[in-house]
């Protein structure tokens, strides 16, 4: 007979916790020793009494009332303020490194830089207002152009009739195929001379 | 657990209502752990609630690789042992005997003693384990809780409380057989 086991392997055993193993060899053991049988009957009671202790009873309006000790969620007011503070930081670390090492003060790169970004915005101003107008000139060019298109296919829609336009896709098809084909042969012709 | 973790990433995102979700789910395993470690139900619905207020405020800090339930446990058992630092309480270590009413007592028990435990109904024992883990040290008493009364598992609970497995089994023994001295004595 293998020796009596521990009691902390008695309530392991009771939990599922023994492992396959030992649970068999306490088992065995079990079965023939008296003193460790009655052991594990008690620690059985107990165990189940452990298991089983009440829970605690909630009043029912608890969770609203932590809801209601709950901070307002923060929002964040001032997201811009951070990456200000970075940029005016970034520029006077700049301006200090510069001064440090060309010796230039800092007064003087403050009107240096003005003069720069100045002199900078005096000339891309009126390229970029010659760009917009172009660009709404092309735009409106491009209207009209679609407009007098499609008024056209509407003329030619009325004049023609259902039949007149299958003739016509049929025709344009044809046009399109022998072009192709045409346009081919050129090419081949091309390359043979 | 997958459930847990939506919820908090609505609340992250503050949806107040899903947090109240998370409140009702844990409200009563919570209050559970909290009655038996401060004995009074007043105490731990006020701690109760300075535990959710706590986890809802750090609640961006929870990393969803973990059970929200192991976190919550964490900030509720770091709140009960600075309640424990406030009040000075006088702790037991649970290497050195400690003084019983009838002599000296040692926490490492072994040998299956004789049967007293039957004698009770299991009603009648349920409350003598109530009364009895009163007496038991918050060290041990708390792993108790952490494995039958809120039912997690060792590993779990190793966790928790930042404990290798074998010394929580280990701990959780001694409180029952603590337990179990204490009712053979009444």
């Amino acid at each position: 007979m293998t020796s009596c086991p521990r009691a902390e392997d008695l309530y392991l055993y009771l939990e599922g916790e023994l492992g396959p193993y030992h649970a068999r060899k306490l088992e065995e053991h079990v079965e023939c020793c008296e003193a460790c049988r009655e052991a594990l009957e008690e620690r059985r009671l107990l165990h189940e009494a452990f298991t089983s202790l009440p829970p605690f009873e909630v009043p029912g309006g608890f969770a609203r009332s932590v809801m209601d000790n709950l901070p307002e969620p923060e929002v964040r007011r001032h997201g811009w303020l951070a990456p200000l503070v970075a940029a005016v930081a970034a520029l006077s670390v700049g301006l200090a490194g510069f001064n440090l090492f060309t010796g230039t003060s800092i007064s003087d790169v403050l009107v240096a830089l003005n003069g720069f970004f100045g002199q900078a915005v005096a000339q891309a101003a009126p390229l970029a207002i010659k760009t917009f107008k172009l660009g709404g000139l092309i735009l409106k060019i491009i209207r009209d152009l679609l407009t007098l298109g499609l008024n056209g296919l509407a003329t030619f829609s009325r004049v023609l009739g259902p039949g007149g336009i299958a003739l016509a896709i049929g025709l344009t098809a044809l046009l399109a195929v022998l072009a192709f084909f045409g346009a081919r042969r050129f090419l081949h012709q091309g390359e043979g001379s | 657990m997958t459930e847990d973790r939506q919820l908090v990433s609505r609340a992250l995102k503050g949806d107040r209502r899903a947090y109240e979700m998370i409140v009702r789910k844990y409200e009563q395993p919570l209050t559970s752990y909290l009655s038996r470690m401060t004995g009074e139900r007043e105490t731990a619905l006020d701690f109760a609630q300075e535990v959710f207020l706590k986890a809802y405020c750090s609640l961006a800090s929870y990393r969803p690789a973990f059970k929200f339930s192991t976190w919550l446990f964490k900030i509720a058992s770091n709140h009960m042992i600075d309640h424990w630092r406030k009040k000075k309480l006088p702790t037991v270590s649970i290497d050195q005997p400690f003084e019983e009413e009838d002599g000296p007592m040692t926490p490492q028990i072994a040998d299956p003693g004789p049967s007293v435990v039957r004698k009770f109904e299991l009603a009648e024992i349920r409350e003598k384990i109530e009364r009895a883990l009163e007496a038991v040290p918050e060290t041990l008493r708390e792993l108790f809780v952490l494995r039958h009364v809120n039912e997690f598992s060792y590993e779990e609970i190793a966790e928790i409380k930042s404990l290798p497995v074998g010394t929580v089994k280990n701990r959780v023994f001694q409180a029952k057989e603590l337990l179990r001295r204490r009712m053979e004595a009444s």
